[in-house]
């Protein structure tokens, strides 16, 4: 991909700032070629890459040259775009939304740098991958689990910085961070909760401030860069069990959150319960014209057929408990008979014991792996996704009504129809997997009118995206609409403050700084 | 180095389907024991059924990471092992890639190929195929990637 240079930076400026980086962290980690450019490209964009470029990107090895990075490119007036391992896939990779915005790469930081068994805590830096941290909890034998999401390749605090989701009782993963070290826009450096003072032996451990609180303020945020912090581990449990039911029919969702909702409020059920439909097992089993080979969405009959041939119900639900076993029984004869008042059919039930070994492929587990990107393959080509994701209320009113309309939305436009419900709470995140072929200029073109619909229909229902790709901040950002949209407002303000240059994450969320505010998308 | 990587008739079933299936994988010698796994030089003592277990990959050789002559295997294992290694999400892929072009399934895993040149696996690594992206050069250095595309080369 050619150079596309920031807004109102000269080729000449452009090659000083590289240059004064170059001091910082040497001529090597300055990633400023046509190559580096594809490689920090949105490699799923829906359309060619070039939407969303990078001018390049640098890479720091300390807190200290993130400092002096973050200083520099205010002096240059070159923005930033801070990622921790560029790997939020299907919601824009490590693209910036501010065509050439510089990344800021922080893979090189990429210790452990605290495991605490007894208190069931890790402190991480940003390039430190599930994976990592996973194979350094079993090179130490700490009796730890985490809670990962479908991309394991990606960056734990990346993940949780963004509102990732896990399906273990850790699975809301911001919500385990604790204590955060971070770069300010003008490259000062803070440490918030009790780590605001020298020493303090509880900074990870406590999770408010002396005063207003700002982790979770660092969260899908532009006013700050995270350089460290503190994230809760979930205790490894004495045995788990797991209940698995095919639910039949569609509209069999209602009962079962109306079933499961409660129990997961009370505590009973302590995991995020992940409800995917029934095309996310198929789409692990082959290529779609292995089971339907012509344009257009797969038509209800054949997805009858489907399921019979594979024994599939239209959900899965699989409900992971963990604990000592005397407890697991305990609440699996509640759940179970629960259940039994919907659906005649025993649920298929696994125990696990310490010791055993766990599947690699097994998320409510913790184990970390890459294997759900293999839908890409599902479409073949260049197999891409994007996740449309609406937070609804628990219940099957809510449920019932989101599914209804996003599943007409989709089938109006001809596209497979996959989503899962994840109960994380008194709400449920629906993810609905649009796959398409981004070579395909139609299929692209298809998909992007779909997503618009998508949003301006739900948003009309009243629910709103808790996580959008890049081309959609700020429509997204646009249906927070209460009191002529006074949340974008305060964002704005806070953000002219702290960032007075603009220089980190312009536009990240739809909250645009005032040196590019001119360059916002679609604004209400 | 030396001996060939296996990939069970099991296993191939567990990368193709993701299904239940025998967890006699990942025996070979780039496959640390999994976390928790009983007797893992028994593959005999292993139990008939089961999913295939995690393989703890290699740490990235200390050092720093532009300088040449560094562990190639170990650099593999960390940065490609996310998906290249047994039942990983790239080996699975392949494995039904290898079949359709008949060749034997145990060449989904990278490190079994003789038909790979340098030249080959830097572009596929920096220009990125089908479901895999493109790798940046903090992902894998030149050198690193240098050193691993030699190594899986094996002097071609």
């Amino acid at each position: 991909m050619e150079l596309r240079l920031p807004p109102r930076v000269s080729p000449e400026d452009f090659q000083r700032a590289s240059d004064a980086f170059a001091g910082v962290v040497g001529k090597d980690w300055v990633l400023v070629e046509d190559e580096d450019r594809d490689a920090y490209s949105d490699a799923y964009a829906p359309g060619p890459k070039e939407q969303w470029p990078p001018s390049g990107a640098v890479a720091p090895g300390s807190v200290e040259e993130v400092q002096a990075l973050v200083r520099l490119a205010n002096e240059h007036r070159i923005p930033l775009w801070p990622v921790s391992r560029g790997k939020n896939l299907g919601y824009g990779t490590a693209a910036p939304r501010l065509p050439g915005a510089m990344v800021l790469d922080l893979g090189r930081l990429n210790k452990v740098l605290d495991l605490d068994p007894k208190l069931a805590y890790a402190v991480v830096e940003p390039g430190v991958s599930f994976f990592d941290l996973f194979d350094h909890i079993a090179r130490e034998k700490a009796p730890l689990w985490m809670s990962v999401p479908g991309n394991g390749w990606g960056s734990v605090l990346g993940n949780a910085l963004e509102h990732g989701i896990g399906y273990t009782p850790y699975g809301l993963h911001a919500r385990n961070l604790c204590g955060m070290e971070l770069v300010t826009p003008t490259g000062d450096l803070v440490r918030t909760g009790m780590g605001a003072m020298d020493g303090n032996h509880a900074w990870h451990l406590f999770p408010f401030s002396f005063g207003p609180t700002w982790e979770l303020a660092m969260t899908q945020s532009s006013l700050g860069v995270v350089t460290k912090a503190g994230l809760w581990l979930q205790p490894e449990p004495e045995s788990s069990l797991e209940l698995s039911w095919d639910i039949p029919k569609e509209e069999d969702i209602g009962w079962v959150i109306d079933t499961l909702a409660p129990m997961k409020i009370s505590g009973l059920i302590e995991q995020n319960i992940f409800i995917p439909s029934w095309l996310g097992k198929v789409v692990l089993k082959g290529q779609r014209k292995d089971f339907w080979d012509k344009p257009g969405a797969i038509p209800e009959w054949r997805v009858q057929e489907l399921l019979d041939q594979y024994k599939l119900g239209y959900w899965k639900v699989q409900i992971r408990l963990y604990g000592d076993k005397a407890v697991n029984e305990a609440k699996a004869a509640v759940i179970k008979a629960a259940m039994k008042r919907h659906l005649a059919a025993p649920p298929e039930e696994v125990w696990w014991h310490a010791g055993d070994s766990r599947s690699a492929v097994d998320t409510t587990m913790g184990v970390p792996s890459a294997i759900p990107l293999q839908m890409g393959d599902w479409i073949g080509g260049a197999g891409s996704h994007m996740g449309f994701s609406p937070v609804v209320p628990a219940t099957s009113e809510h449920v019932l009504g989101q599914l209804k309309r996003s599943r007409k939305i989709i089938a109006d436009h001809d596209i497979d129809f996959y989503a899962s419900f994840t109960i994380g709470g008194r709400f449920a995140n629906n993810i609905n997997m649009l796959m398409f072929d981004r070579t395909q200029q139609a299929e692209v073109d298809n998909t992007k009118k779909l997503f618009d619909a998508l949003i301006a229909e739900t948003a009309k229902a009243g629910y709103g995206e808790y996580r959008t790709h890049l081309g959609w901040m700020d429509p997204v950002m646009a249906t927070f609409d209460f009191n002529d949209h006074a949340l974008r407002r305060m964002n704005e303000k806070v953000k002219d403050a702290l960032d007075p240059n603009g220089i980190i994450a312009p536009g990240k969320q739809g909250v645009w700084p005032a040196a590019y505010r001119d360059l916002a998308g679609a604004r209400a | 180095m030396n001996a060939r990587l296996t990939i069970a008739p099991a296993a191939l079933g567990c990368a193709l389907l993701l299904a239940a299936c025998n967890s006699d994988v990942g025996k070979g010698d780039t496959a640390a024991p999994p976390e928790g796994a009983k007797g893992a030089a028994g593959a005999a003592a292993a139990p008939p059924m089961g999913p295939p277990p995690y393989i703890t990959r290699d740490q990235a050789p200390a050092g720093n990471r532009l300088a040449v002559a560094r562990d190639p295997k170990a650099v593999f294992q960390h940065a490609c092992g996310y998906c290249h290694l047994e039942a990983g999400m790239g080996t699975n892929l392949l494995v039904k890639q290898r079949i359709a072009a008949g060749a034997p399934p145990e060449t989904a895993l990278l490190a079994n190929r003789d038909d790979l040149t340098a030249d080959y696996v830097k572009q596929v690594v920096r220009q990125g195929k089908n479901a895999m992206p493109p790798q940046t050069r903090v992902d894998i250095t030149d050198a690193e990637l240098d050193e691993v595309a030699k190594w899986l080369a094996k002097g071609k």
